[in-house]
């Protein structure tokens, strides 16, 4: 019997599970904000890499933004490549030892699957909403899940906790999210050596 | 995390079981609407997605398109039946709708396919539309029904087909057709191309009856229905109801609204008779209707 027909049984392990999840992808999620002592947030990002590698939406990052970690610590951030195309950045942080995401391959992703995006909804830090693969496609991943602007840059993850996308926008109640193998594409072809 | 991945790889089976039976109809300008591949042959969409009678065509699963046959529809239930030669992709698994319970996790489907995720809102008893068909039970959905979704499937978390979902029948929430209903409904256009419902020709309104007539003409309840409109040559009006007429039963079963008449009145009494107690210038009066069918609209 699968896990939703047993509905009693399993409504704790997966409740404690998705709690958990919550905590796991919170931690590689960055606030993205405005330059300066209260500068407004204005989208979220992926810790790409533990030296500092940051990734989110061109229309996320402007030339002078501040990284708020997890740990509460603000960093200035580097704009080192943009490409509005397809709706990617990389910042870069002078900080090592970072809790970097693990990438999944959205390549494999099933519609049905569940996926879980963290961001900054509405100004709310870190905050979950879930919802399930509505279509896939080469250049982007519908999901019927509920974002909100300051999701923007934030990481959308599968049922394992891997980062599958980044989202990005809102489409007729759609997220749209830019799949992770663009994003791994767009780090080699930016970043190379 | 295992809960969370196993949950994760029931909803995308789910998904993958229906995918097969989910169709495309092509039958208005624009955005195609969703098919169910019914039984061998047989594919069921929601009435109101249908906008043209000829030249329908129906994508399958295998990506393959085929012509359709408009079989019969009946917008009371928004269902309407189609029929394509060598579908050969699967039809249907159906599941059983009395065992769904609020809070059941299900999604809706797309053709694509895609999905919409959500639960049993709340499922209520038998209910009849707003234009009159009998529904066998209210399903409530919380979930998103997303442009071209109206006539997909409803899934359990199992991947089978508990419903058929629209738009066409509630402006403010979703709704689905329960599995029983499309069943009966398809099988009535399949045997007749409509469904046949009964029909009096009379207009009325509900209106209380003062207590000392009721009293004195030991009446059933304190409500009745006046008759403001008889359709000139009607089954009512062949059988001699007038205007004024304040109907109070039908074959003794009380009527204090129109709820009561329409309850007495399934498509199975069409051809029968049914006695109308009438109060008619302050005395008790029986009339006996031979119960005849709503015209269609567009029938000759």
């Amino acid at each position: 019997m699968s896990a939703v027909l047993t509905a009693e049984p399993t409504a704790e392990p997966l409740a404690a599970a998705a709690a958990a999840m919550a905590v796991e992808l919170a931690r590689v999620t960055v606030e993205v904000r405005g330059r300066g002592a209260g500068g407004a947030a204005v989208g979220a990002g992926v810790i790409w890499h533990p030296d500092g590698l940051i990734l989110t939406n061109a229309h996320v990052a402007h030339r002078d933004v501040t990284v708020v970690l997890a740990d509460g610590r603000a960093c200035g951030a580097r704009l080192v490549a943009r490409d509005p195309r397809r709706d990617l950045a990389a910042l870069v942080v002078d900080a090592t030892g970072l809790p970097a995401a693990e990438i999944g391959d959205s390549g494999a992703l099933r519609v049905g699957e569940l996926v879980l995006a963290v961001g900054n909804p509405l100004g709310l830090v870190r905050a979950l909403s879930a919802g399930l693969v509505h279509a896939v496609g080469p250049r982007a991943i519908h999901a019927d899940l509920r974002l909100a602007p300051g999701n923007s840059g934030g990481p959308l993850a599968d049922a394992r906790g891997r980062v599958v996308g980044l989202n990005a926008m809102i489409v007729g109640g759609l997220a749209v999210a830019v799949p992770s193998r663009e994003a791994q594409r767009f780090v080699r072809e930016q970043l190379r050596g | 995390m295992e809960a969370l991945l196993s949950l994760s790889n029931d909803l995308a089976g789910a998904v993958e079981r229906a995918a097969p039976s989910i169709v495309a109809v092509h039958a208005r300008r624009r955005l195609p609407s969703t098919g169910i591949h019914w039984r061998a042959g047989i594919v069921v969409t929601a009435d109101h997605t249908v906008r043209m009678e000829d030249g329908i065509t129906v994508e399958a699963a295998d990506g393959r398109s085929r012509p359709a046959a408009l079989v019969g529809r009946d917008p009371g239930s928004d269902l309407a039946v189609l029929r394509v030669a060598d579908l050969d992709t699967a039809p249907a698994a159906l599941g059983d709708d009395g065992a769904l319970r609020v809070g059941h996790m299900v999604l809706a489907l797309g053709y694509g396919p895609r999905a919409s995720w959500g639960v049993i809102s709340a499922l209520g008893p038998r209910w009849r539309t707003w234009r009159g068909a009998e529904i066998d039970r209210l399903v409530r959905l919380d979930l998103v029904l997303y442009p071209g979704f109206s006539g997909g499937p409803l899934v359990d978390a199992a991947g089978r087909v508990v419903g058929l979902n629209t738009s066409g029948l509630a402006r403010e929430s979703r709704l689905a057709l329960p599995v029983t209903t499309v069943a009966r409904v398809t099988d009535e256009l399949l045997r007749k191309g409509h469904v046949a419902r009964a029909y009096l020709g009379i207009g009325m309104q509900p209106v209380r009856l003062p207590e000392p007539l009721r009293v004195g003409l030991g009446l059933p309840g304190d409500g009745g229905l006046i008759v403001v409109m008889v359709e000139p040559d009607g089954p009512a009006a062949r059988a001699g109801l007038l205007l004024g007429d304040v109907l109070v039963a039908l074959d003794g079963a009380p009527t204090g609204d129109l709820e009561d008449v329409q309850a007495q009145l399934g498509g199975e009494r069409i051809g029968t008779t049914v006695t109308a107690l009438v109060v008619r210038a302050g005395a008790r009066t029986e009339v006996r209707i031979t119960v005849g069918e709503r015209p269609r609209r567009g029938a000759s």
